[in-house]
């Protein structure tokens, strides 16, 4: 079967020169880390792209999934730190309950059925009957529960971190029967399903596992479309397709396709791609926008699959310390947000292939604009800006950006310290790794940083990111305005769209962050591997977002 | 003192030192470990893990506790907020790795750098001495990583000949362990090349103007032999001491070139660890490099009475 192309990219791009000019490239690339925090270069803008007339799935075939980075936490998920290439992993060995159609609408998937009472602040999940984890044992109400308790810190055996404050409205998690669990809030909550899918990485897990006091980050035991095989930590994880997953396609066929898949994390960009090109993985994931940009060409020649969605995306950001100087006085932040030129962001950074973030939800989220009313570029209002704020406090604007000491970070930073400098600012660029980074914003020991969060979803997940005195509400910014938009939006069913686009606005407003780009992630396959993003829950219609990674029991290869 | 014990006590002391040095230099590094791996933990919660992983302890007490385990051989446990994996585990994996890499780098830089050395210096001032001489400082300009990612791109993509990135251990296929550590060996091995080549063309050039080779030539022994059997042996401490200390070198390379050539080795292992202030991991890392370093060089000193018999007469 021959290779399908992929459908439209949007705007052809003329073919690079892939000889010295690259190698140079890749020079500076080479001194590159992973590094989530500090974001770096984002694609974007090239619409989404597909494989969906690909023909038939074949069974069998194996896949070589070229990741970005190594989770060496492991796959314990209560206490493991994930992010988009450990959810890509956790996807093939773990279910969830629930998982997103494509408007981004939860469906039940582990479970059968997950319904709220007439407030949302009692939520009732049914199982799917005759499930069973990869060890044989069931799938059964109790495991669910012990699954939830340890997420929300209130089971013995297990120490979680970030879901005690995700999970803080859960009173209760009961057994009502072998099939059903009920879970008490001590408020509505009408989007808690979203949060039982929380990006993919709420997977459940089988009770051996949970209660694995020495290897449970070692030995993954999900319900999932493959079976934990073998993982040596940087150099790759298999898993061999589960001969009793509960699932099937749209069509009704079973599922996964492939028999094995394997992760390879390498997180040197150029390697990765490299390593796609010469036929070595099949399979990778980018957000990086020369790579993107890179890949874009390759689909043009037909040497790869490429899908790039445009819909549901992250956002990068600045983000700023509001709880100190210069950030807590709205002129500076006004003045910043004035002073970001996009359009040579755009052409420096970014190869010229991502469009403008005017607020934090990408296009296809609940509460996205097109046009939020935040700043635009505005060189003599930043500087009249500046020179207001240096007059009403007696002190010059300055503040330090810390970046992550990586090449696409630290050039991220230089342009924004050229581009403040030219409004009258004074920039000091700190490098610091990642660790640094994340602890920095955690203890508030920072003036601005570099950021690229909220992935498309239901925006109720972003709430502990901007609820006050959150421990992950970087920004330290107390609005209640927010804070009453956020609890509006988790209690209320009706009006979402209203209330998600007045918080935008809000954020343009009062600019707690400066929005720069909407990120797309780029998936690239080689021309004879298929199925991704795969399909919705329900439907041959997939989530169309990937900026969580996608499911990987649709992938299949040409036989 | 036996020059046995006395390079045993050296080593020791070296360790010593070496791991008090990091233990310092972790000490102040900014940041907190717990942050690391708890940072959504409330206050009270970190209290409680900083106790129970023992970082509240004086730095001296926490270092006499990690090196007290070291010497029994425990590399101690990661940081974990539910028991730590042990570093060992890790260790285990990827010492190998970096070790094989390390070794196969080494001998290419040798095997080549000997011939082209002897080569160069008994043609010395020749079209190919000088040719070869602005090779080497060519190679010596090339950063390992940046070589590394041009073979990567033609040799792996153009070409199709070697896998750009990945490891497989030799008990498991030897063929593709052979061909996925020849483009991360050169990578590491050209810089040593050269300047291996350079200093034993000093060397010989020196040596061959020895009374004893021109004795040699007076007797009629052949060119070859009086290079390969007379001249190399006395030629060869100075390279030896370099290869020995160069080590270090290697060390540093590889840590780059593992990355890139995505090879699970320790250099990978020490980059995780800064990364993620696991300082317990780092510093039995660094022992352990600490220890390989002093030992190699123990070796190569050793070596010298092998190659010399004057210091072997000097030491009896």
């Amino acid at each position: 079967m021959p290779g399908k192309r992929p459908r439209g990219l949007g705007v052809p791009r003329a073919t690079r020169g892939r000889g010295f000019k690259r190698v140079a490239a890749m020079a500076v690339l080479a001194l590159a880390v992973t590094a989530c925090g500090g974001g770096g270069d984002d694609g974007g803008g090239g619409g989404a792209s597909s494989d969906e007339d690909a023909g038939t799935p074949t069974p069998g075939g194996k896949v070589i999934y070229g990741l970005e980075a190594e989770t060496t936490d492991g796959w314990c998920l209560p206490e493991a730190q994930l992010a988009i290439s450990g959810i890509m992993v956790t996807q093939a060995m773990y279910d969830t309950l629930t998982r997103p159609n494509a408007e981004g609408e939860m469906e039940p998937w582990l479970a059968e059925s997950v319904e709220p009472n007439e407030d949302s602040s009692v939520w009732t999940i049914k199982l799917r009957d005759g499930v069973t984890f990869h060890d044989g044992s069931e799938l059964t109400a109790e495991v669910v529960k012990n699954n939830l308790d340890a997420y929300r810190g209130a089971y013995p055996a297990r120490s979680p971190q970030l879901f005690i404050f995700v999970f803080q409205p859960i009173e209760s998690v009961e057994v009502v029967d072998p099939l059903t669990v009920q879970v008490n809030l001590s408020q509505p909550w009408v989007s808690f399903d979203a949060t039982l899918h929380s990006s993919g990485r709420l997977g459940m897990l089988a009770q051996a596992q949970l209660d694995d006091a020495t290897s449970c980050a070692e030995q993954p035991i999900g319900t999932g479309p493959f079976k934990f095989s073998d993982w040596v930590p940087n150099q790759k994880l298999t898993a061999e397709r589960n001969p009793d997953y509960w699932a099937t396609d749209a069509a009704g066929e079973q599922l996964p396709y492939l028999d094995e898949i394997e992760f390879r994390p390498i997180v040197e960009e150029e390697q990765r791609r490299n390593a796609l090109e010469s036929g070595e993985i099949n399979a990778m994931h980018t957000s990086i926008a020369d790579t993107v940009d890179e890949v874009r060409t390759l689909s043009e020649a037909g040497e790869v699959n490429d899908y790039e969605p445009d819909e549901f995306g992250e956002v990068t950001y600045l983000m700023m310390n509001e709880s100190k100087p210069p950030f807590d006085n709205i002129k500076a932040r006004q003045a910043l947000a004035h002073a970001f030129d996009f359009e040579e962001a755009n052409a420096i950074l970014n190869a010229g292939i991502v469009t403008q973030a005017t607020g934090p939800f990408a296009p296809g989220n609940i509460g996205h604009l097109d046009d939020s009313g935040f700043p635009t570029f505005d060189l003599d209002e930043a500087t009249r800006l500046v020179d207001e704020y240096e007059s009403e406090t007696g002190k010059d604007l300055e503040f330090t950006y810390s970046a992550v000491n990586a090449a696409a970070t630290i050039k991220q930073a230089q342009l924004v310290k050229e581009q403040a400098e030219a409004a009258g600012m004074t920039v000091e660029i700190v490098t610091v790794d990642q660790s640094t980074l994340i602890d920095g914003a955690i203890s508030g020991d920072f003036e601005a940083q570099g950021w690229r969060n909220h992935p498309g979803g239901d925006p109720d997940l972003q709430y502990n990111w901007w609820k006050s005195g959150s421990p992950v509400n970087f920004n330290k910014f107390e609005d209640p305005e927010i804070d009453r938009l956020l609890d509006e939006g988790r209690t209320t069913a009706e009006g979402r769209d209203e209330i998600y686009e007045e918080l935008n606005r809000r954020f343009a407003e009062e600019i707690h962050n400066v929005w720069l780009w909407y990120t797309v992630w780029s998936v690239a396959t080689a021309p004879e591997v298929h199925g991704v993003p795969g399909e919705g829950p329900t439907s041959e219609d997939p989530f169309p977002g990937i900026a969580s990674g996608h499911p990987v029991g649709y992938m299949w290869v040409e036989q | 003192m036996p020059v046995l014990l006395r390079r045993l006590v050296h080593l020791l002391v070296v360790l010593f030192f070496v791991t008090l040095f990091v233990a310092l230099l972790t000490s102040m590094l900014p940041g907190d470990p717990v942050d690391a791996i708890a940072g959504f933990a409330s206050e009270e919660q970190k209290d409680v893990l900083r106790q129970d992983l023992g970082l509240n302890d004086p730095l001296p007490v926490q270092y006499g506790r990690w090196i007290s385990s070291f010497v029994t051989g425990d590399l101690g446990n990661y940081y974990s907020v539910s028991g730590g994996r042990p570093v060992m585990d890790r260790v285990t994996d990827s010492l190998p790795v970096s070790l094989q890499l390390m070794v196969y780098a080494q001998v290419l830089a040798l095997v080549i750098a000997i011939p082209a050395g002897v080569v160069t210096a008994y043609r010395a001032g020749s079209r190919g001495d000088k040719a070869a001489n602005a090779t080497a400082f060519g190679m010596l300009a090339i950063p390992n990583f940046a070589l590394a990612l041009v073979l990567a791109y033609y040799v792996g993509v153009e070409l199709r000949w070697l896998p750009v990135s990945g490891y497989v251990p030799p008990g498991e296929d030897l063929g593709e362990h052979v061909r996925r550590m020849i483009m991360p060996a050169i990578s590491l091995a050209v810089g040593q090349i050269a300047v291996y080549m350079r200093l034993l063309r000093s060397d010989m050039i020196a040596t061959l103007q020895e009374d004893f080779i021109t004795m040699a030539k007076a007797k009629g022994v052949s060119p070859r032999r009086i290079l390969w059997r007379h001249a190399l042996r006395p030629s060869s401490l100075t390279l030896l001491t370099v290869a020995g200390l160069n080590i270090g070198t290697l060390i540093g390379g590889a840590i780059i070139v593992e990355v890139i050539f995505s090879l699970p080795g320790i250099g990978t292992l020490l980059y995780e660890a800064i990364s993620a202030r696991q300082y317990i991991a780092l510093q039995s890392l660094v022992a352990i490099i600490a220890v390989g370093y002093v030992l190699v060089n123990f070796l190569v000193d050793v070596l010298y009475a092998v190659l010399d018999p004057r210091i072997r007469h000097a030491r009896t």
